[in-house]
């Protein structure tokens, strides 16, 4: 039987004339070794094992994926779950990417917030005006990457709130953080405005303690606690993603809860 | 569907091999460091007693093994705090209470870590009979330095 698709009319054979240097050059065998691969690898979309790079590709690739879908899902007014006062863990759990003993507590009295990027009124902040702002309580689940968790009561300025304060674009598409121990996070604008994020600055009644960010940490219902940095010195409004310094290792940058 | 059924296992590979600490972090203390001047470098934090009992205890492993659960809190006859902890056995049966100075644990979250003993001397420890301690009130309040996970 005729193929359907067959041309009416077949093309001038002498077409393949001008491109027959091209045509030699196609190795036969790296064809068929990408063709095994494929179909013996199926799990990695056809890259080949023998070069991490292209797995490695592969797998950012599918992250990004990920991610794109998790913003398309995320629904900027639903609230994540809050929990009663009795089931807060006091003292919070420490974590970072060093030991406890390495932590250099920041020194409140002569730390400031900078501002920087998209935002109207970029005289940094001192303790106390912050302190001064309206606060918020959220007694809220931090979820580690690693598959622990605990529920805690985190108070300080919503970041909306905030934002707002300081004249940010709001339509801009990112918000990034530079820390004191030098660790730098970004989240997505929606993220940043969600009603439960807070520039935090207590810990159940207290002020927040040295291992836990003092004198501020992000603290946000709707990502993963890599996502929360602490002792924040520097936020920065931008249209072009700011350093975040989990993303180049591979974790997903959305880290959505 | 076939994009997908690509898709899903290598997302699960994503995942599955990220693991954000790379050292452990119960580290016992340097050599020649007492208890108390390396409980004062973990960032010692104010905890109720009463928070402390029926936590889990764990060694500063990657596995973190469990090492049994805390049972009581106690002043011995020299003034030092101790944790007793129902050491050893399999499910809860057959463990023994043990009592560790309060200064070579640490507390990980809802967990505490035992760092400053190998499971060895752990083995040797005397069975703890509560003589010549107080138990300390469920609402006193003590401070137990940090570690951060040890996977």
């Amino acid at each position: 039987m005729r193929s359907p698709f067959r041309p009416a009319a077949p093309p001038d054979p002498a077409i393949l004339d001008d491109h027959r240097r091209l045509i030699r050059s196609l190795q036969r065998r790296r064809l068929i070794q990408g063709g095994l691969s494929l179909g013996a690898l199926t799990m990695l979309t056809g890259c080949d094992v023998r070069r991490p790079a292209s797995v490695q590709a592969a797998l950012l690739a599918i992250r990004d994926l990920n991610d794109s879908l998790q913003a398309l899902l995320f629904d900027p007014n639903k609230l994540a779950p809050t929990y009663p006062a009795s089931m807060v863990l006091n003292p919070p759990r420490f974590n970072a990417y060093y030991d406890v003993m390495k932590v250099k507590p920041v020194d409140g009295a002569k730390w400031r917030l900078e501002l920087s990027g998209l935002i109207g009124d970029k005289r940094p902040w001192t303790v106390e005006q912050i302190e001064a702002l309206p606060q918020r309580t959220e007694i809220i689940k931090h979820v580690c990457v690693e598959g622990w968790d605990y529920i805690g009561q985190w108070s300080g300025v919503p970041f909306r709130a905030f934002l707002e304060r300081v004249g940010a674009d709001l339509s801009a598409r990112y918000v990034g953080f530079h820390c004191a121990d030098g660790y730098t996070s970004s989240i997505d604008m929606a993220s940043a405005l969600h009603p439960q994020t807070l520039l935090a600055t207590r810990y159940g009644d207290d002020v927040l303690g040295d291992p836990f960010g003092y004198p501020l940490r992000l603290r946000m219902s709707t990502k993963l606690g890599y996502k929360n940095p602490k002792w924040v010195t520097a936020i920065e409004v931008n249209n072009v993603r700011p350093d975040d310094m989990w993303d180049k290792p591979g974790y997903s940058w959305f880290a959505g809860l | 569907m076939m994009r997908l059924a690509i898709f899903l296992p290598a997302l699960l590979l994503n995942t599955s091999a990220l693991a954000q600490s790379h050292t452990p972090g119960g580290m016992p203390p340097p050599s020649g460091m007492s208890l108390a001047q390396s409980t004062a470098m973990r960032f010692p934090q104010r905890v109720r007693v009463g928070s402390l009992l029926h936590r889990l205890v764990i060694r500063p492993v990657e596995s973190q093994t469990v090492l049994g659960r805390v049972v009581q809190v106690v002043r011995d006859g020299d003034g030092t705090i101790e944790l007793v902890v129902a050491y050893g056995g399999f499910l809860g049966i057959g463990s023994r209470p043990i009592a560790v100075p309060i200064d070579a644990t640490v507390l990980l979250g809802t967990v505490m870590e035992i760092v400053a003993y190998t499971p060895e001397q752990l083995r040797h420890l005397p069975t703890f009979t509560g003589a010549g301690t107080t138990p300390l009130p469920a609402d006193t309040v003590l401070r137990v330095g940090l570690a951060k996970p040890s996977h």
